[in-house]
């Protein structure tokens, strides 16, 4: 089932007395790679928990879903610090998004071969025993991409999803995120890593509070824009 | 129930008086008192998994608190003051209910919030029952605060066991979406749970446990086995199945043993303190293992 297409119209964010978002408005395309860049703290990740439905925004937000049936949503977000307290395992956590039957009891058979699948994916079914407070920065990474393939995502969001990972584990996700691509999802990501929006990317937008620029990338990121982000990157761009 | 309980407790006294089981069996609150444990321990037991992963370890403690201020209630609109149920779980729901409300409206972590509502349910709850004691001539502090296992009524044990029903039939198919929801709210609300809603579900259970075994074990007990055997069972598990499970272990065999031990052995120690100690000397053995043996040692910082 291909992907939805996203429709965000007059977009606002006020959190406190704070104006994160003001009037934004762009639309992704169904099945499409679509990038989300800026400046840090520039709203990107906020944009992307209100597409989510996790933010007290105004404004409309469209999904329009293949067929009208709502598919499955997949969340990579950013690099979060894992629970220390309880010996929880690769395995325990993927079972735990796997199965409504309780992770302390033996998996069902089809959830395993799921977990399974996923792990294999990202490279992780041979430290799978591993607790989640002994994991590195890329294993966690690593983690939270394979939690996001089960089930099989129909829109895939990524918060940053490769900060910490080694140059191998680089390749990989953008091995994984162009096969789910390939085969219709429609990929949100949230990028800083502009050599790359430029390589993968079929559409941009520039997010630093309101919409500075939406389109496709080729078009859109162009070398004014590079150097406009580079130029910036003394005053708070990342790249 | 009454009948099985009264079954049960005529075959055990039965298989006791034939020496085949140990003589403790003759005593019919002792049986109660058993019958009681091998349901409270698993079932605070698996719960106290659940109560550390959500970094709410004394939540249990401020409904235990609270429920001092439902027994008062009870016996001022004339409940019976030895199982003032009705206003127990009236007044520690809405008392839960409050404090989750709360939560996140206040810029509080969890356990701040607890600590205020602990005190706050202390305070009243002391004062109402002092009130009220002076009145019906009795000590109902005592009794809510350290329980008293081996005066335990069919009613109690009925009471146990719809709330431990209730746990099974609603705890146990969520337990996966609490879980996560304590690991990562965002990422469980994209993964369809509804994380408020689950939140206020396990509030209402924990409340409902509490109650129940209030009577039973008393509400420093409560926060006991909550806890430590939960504690005792981190210090040398690697995976959740294995915490979940040791930690059920754990709590048995110290309610069993706590009240078990002392009688078969004439030790003058009451019942509700030999199971925390017996809880304790679990998590000192696991804390030792777990320090001494190589294999288990983690990072320490």
């Amino acid at each position: 089932m291909p992907g939805p297409a996203i429709h965000v119209d007059n977009l606002s964010l006020q959190l406190g007395a704070h104006r994160v978002l003001a009037s934004i408005q762009f639309s992704i395309a169904a099945g499409s790679l679509h990038c989300f860049i800026g400046p840090n703290g520039g709203g990107k990740t906020s944009t992307a928990r209100c597409l989510l439905g996790q933010m007290p925004h105004t404004g409309t937000i469209r999904f329009e879903w293949f067929n009208g049936n709502k598919g499955n949503i997949g969340y990579v977000p950013q690099l979060i610090e894992m629970e220390r307290t309880l010996p929880l395992t690769i395995d325990n956590f993927m079972t735990v998004i796997s199965q409504d039957k309780p992770a302390f009891m033996s998996p069902k058979k089809e959830a395993k071969a799921a977990i399974d699948h996923a792990l294999d994916r990202v490279g992780l079914t041979a430290k799978r025993s591993l607790m989640l407070g002994s994991l590195s920065g890329g294993e966690r990474q690593r983690l939270l991409f394979a939690q996001a393939l089960i089930p099989n995502p129909d829109l895939l969001v990524l918060d940053e999803p490769m900060t910490s990972l080694d140059e191998g584990g680089s390749r990989l996700f953008e091995q994984l995120i162009g096969e789910l691509n390939r085969e219709g999802t429609t990929v949100l990501w949230i990028n800083h890593d502009l050599d790359q929006v430029a390589r993968l990317a079929d559409n941009i937008t520039v997010i630093d509070k309101v919409v500075l620029a939406h389109g496709p990338t080729a078009t859109t990121l162009t070398a004014d824009m590079q150097r406009g982000v580079f130029h910036s990157q003394d005053n708070g761009w990342a790249v | 129930m009454t009948p099985f309980y009264t079954w049960l407790r005529e075959t055990l006294m039965a298989l006791s008086d034939a020496g085949i089981m140990p003589s403790i069996f003759f005593y019919e609150f002792v049986v109660n008192a058993l019958l009681c444990s091998i349901v409270i321990g698993p079932l605070l037991g698996c719960v106290g998994t659940m109560i550390v992963a959500k970094r709410m370890a004394f939540f249990s403690q401020a409904i235990g608190n609270a429920a001092l201020t439902g027994v008062a209630i009870g016996v001022l609109i004339g409940e019976s003051y030895t199982a003032p149920y009705v206003s127990m779980f009236s007044f520690c729901l809405l008392f839960g209910i409050v404090l989750n409300y709360t939560k996140p409206r206040t810029r509080m972590s969890a356990d701040a919030l607890i600590g205020v509502f602990l005190s706050i349910s202390l305070a009243v709850g002391a004062s109402l029952v002092l009130y009220v004691s002076a009145r019906v001539n009795t000590h109902i502090l005592e009794s809510v605060m350290f329980g008293s296992i081996l005066t335990v009524s069919d009613l109690d044990m009925n009471v146990l066991l719809v709330v431990t029903i209730i746990t099974l039939v609603v705890g146990l198919p969520l337990y996966n979406k609490m879980l996560l929801g304590s690991l990562n709210p965002s990422l469980a609300q994209v993964r369809g749970v509804n994380v408020q809603a689950i939140e206020y579900i396990f509030i209402v259970l924990v409340t409902l446990i509490t109650v129940a075994c209030v009577k039973i074990i008393g509400a420093v007990l409560v926060e006991a086995l909550l806890l430590i055997p939960a504690a005792a069972a981190r210090n040398l598990c690697r995976s959740l199945r294995s915490f979940v499970w040791t930690t059920m272990a754990l709590a048995t065999l110290s309610c069993v043993g706590g009240i078990w031990i002392p009688m078969q052995w004439d030790i003058p120690v009451p019942s509700g303190g030999a199971i925390v100690m017996l809880a304790a000397i679990f998590f000192i053995l696991t804390t030792v293992i777990r320090n001494v043996v190589p294999g288990f040692r983690e990072a320490k910082l």
